[in-house]
């Protein structure tokens, strides 16, 4: 018996596929096995109190005549662009500065990890706070330094809606893209730069023609993170817009969860589908953009 | 001369800049934390007090302390079975020869890219079917698969600095796997184990939508979905209180970051270089 079993375990690709095999089995039953079930589930009529019936492509035909659904694709890309390319700028400043070797850049460094690290729904509240019309920080900050003449109306109107989250999600997000390209950053060899200030570069002439080829595909990496992470926003817009006014903030993964909250589990499944698809078709060209098939080898 | 001087001045700007960016809304938090709420809403002096606090931590309705104990108590178990999954995960990446290495790492890596919205609506059904909706094990199982593939990514990257020299020459002592495991990789991988758990821990703190769809009332109810949900029973909006929570809540989490900074940074840069 016993040497059955000593037989068994050293076949080739037997051991290894028992260390795999807790991890392959939770992420199969919790991740696999619910997505292949929400693409089931998106082809049929699956409303609460409602005998189920297979409707074939009848959810994905009926999203696309209902106008939240477009709306919310429309804000979903809109979003993703404008807070990506935000949180993007910003973050490669903070990388800059954190890679300078200044006094106090351990607190800085803190400083900066600490939005990261903090829950979105706790910031979001704070920030709903920040946003209030009537006695937020943003109006009274304003109004006392005559910036504006009159108080904005953040949440209440969809200009001013859609800039809060921009900020608020950019205020947390800015810092991880600057963990990452500050890594990049640092790879940088001092001398690089020495050599150029003696060659007469100024600050311009170093970023352009030693900072950013260097620090590109570390970018890429940033970028795509991001992105697709940002084409499934949900918390910061639950917490603060709550897809609000008049539904012009909701986003896929809010409308999504919005049809699974009223007992609409075809139609939410279908929309969750819709978002899967994109951002497995962005992870795609992320795979291709930083050749992780070679980088494995 | 002249542009260092400009450099200098520009440096100054952005630290103090970037200073204020990052820390203002938790200066704002607190403030409100401090002050009776009734002045926020007139144009009377602000007062201090620490009604707010008292508020939170002792309000019954309000099940604060046993919200937060749910995010911890949850958000421990997960990351500790998160961090041995994935460890074994990853021996078997770094230590071991077989055919779908590559299909198990590229298919673990495009996991992650998955909007969780996409599983959770069938989540929701299958922990309905199991009874376990509301419940710590409901969110622990969600949370741990979806944690798995950051922490074996950062586990492998460590486990591979580990020079395989050292396991050869334990397994010529005649050590097996789970002994070269114990003996060789966990003692010089653990700054690696230490990262894998902490941002393990940090996602599953922070985490939202799971803990909203798949939670009802403080049995199993975590911190950001209490604070998200949390308004006031009389139409105003206990602001105070709000802060006094968010204060207590940003506590703990900001003192882990500023102690663990090295670590943590360096497991979010792990594969963004290579």
């Amino acid at each position: 018996m016993r040497n059955k079993a000593a037989a068994f375990l050293s076949r080739p690709g037997v051991a290894p596929f028992l260390f795999l095999s807790p991890l392959i089995a939770l992420i199969g039953c919790l991740i696999l096995i619910p997505v292949t079930g929400a693409v089931v589930n998106s082809l049929f009529r699956d409303v609460t109190f409602l005998p189920q019936k297979f409707v074939f492509f009848g959810n994905y035909i009926s999203l696309f005549s209902d106008s939240g659904f477009t709306r919310a694709a429309v804000f979903t890309l809109f979003f993703t662009i404008v807070s990506v390319f935000t949180e993007m700028g910003l973050g490669i400043l903070l990388a800059l500065l954190l890679n300078e070797k200044l006094p106090g850049r351990g607190f800085l460094r803190v400083a900066v990890l600490i939005p990261w690290a903090i829950p979105v729904a706790v910031s979001g509240r704070v920030w709903e706070l920040i946003y209030n019309f009537n006695y937020g920080f943003a109006n009274s900050f304003l109004l006392k330094t005559g910036l504006m003449n009159s108080p904005v109306n953040w949440l209440g109107t969809e200009a001013g809606a859609f800039l809060a989250l921009v900020l608020a999600d950019a205020w947390k997000t800015a810092p991880f893209v600057a963990i990452i390209v500050l890594a990049g950053l640092q790879t940088i060899p001092d001398e690089l730069y020495e050599q150029a200030s003696i060659d007469g570069a100024g600050i311009f002439q170093k970023f352009v023609y030693i900072t950013l080829p260097v620090i590109s595909p570390v970018i890429i990496v940033a970028l795509l993170f991001r992105t697709i992470d940002a084409l499934r926003v949900f918390d910061i817009i639950f917490v603060l817009t709550g897809g609000g006014p008049g539904g012009s903030t909701a986003s896929l993964s809010m409308f999504a969860y919005e049809r699974f909250l009223s007992g609409d589990f075809g139609g939410g499944s279908a929309v969750s589908v819709i978002l899967f698809l994109m951002a497995m078709s962005l992870s795609l060209i992320y795979l291709k953009a930083a050749k992780l098939s070679e980088a494995l080898k | 001369m002249r542009e260092k001087q400009f450099k200098k001045a520009m440096l100054g700007a952005g630290y103090v800049s970037a200073v204020i960016f990052c820390l203002l809304p938790f200066v704002y938090m607190l403030y409100i934390s401090f002050i009776d709420a009734a002045s926020l809403f007139s144009k009377q002096e602000a007062a201090f007090t620490l009604k707010n606090y008292v508020n939170v931590i002792k309000g019954e309705n309000l099940h604060f302390l046993t919200y937060l104990k749910n995010s911890v108590v949850i958000a421990l178990i997960s990351s500790l079975v998160t961090v041995i999954i994935a460890g074994l995960g990853a021996y078997a990446v770094t230590r071991m020869d077989f055919k779908w290495k590559t299909a198990v790492l590229l298919g673990v890596l495009g996991v992650s890219f998955f909007p969780q919205i996409s599983i959770a609506g069938y989540i929701f059904k299958m922990l309905a079917a199991l009874g376990l909706l509301n419940t710590y094990t409901g969110l622990i199982f969600p949370y741990t698969a979806w944690a798995l593939p950051l922490s074996l990514w950062i586990l492998a990257g460590y486990f591979l600095s580990v020079p395989p020299d050292l396991d050869k020459a334990a397994k010529v002592d005649g050590a097996g796997n789970f002994q070269i495991m114990a003996y060789v990789i966990l003692p010089v991988a653990l700054p690696g184990i230490v990262t894998a758990f902490l941002l393990s821990f940090i996602f599953m703190f922070n985490e939202f939508l799971f803990a909203l769809m798949f939670t009802s009332d403080e049995a199993a109810r975590t911190v950001p979905v209490a604070i998200a949900l949390f308004t006031g029973l009389h139409g105003q909006v206990p602001w105070g209180d709000i802060m006094a929570a968010a204060a207590l809540t940003t506590a703990p989490i900001a003192a882990l970051a500023a102690v663990f900074q090295k670590r943590i940074i360096s497991g979010l840069t792990q594969g963004a270089v290579k």
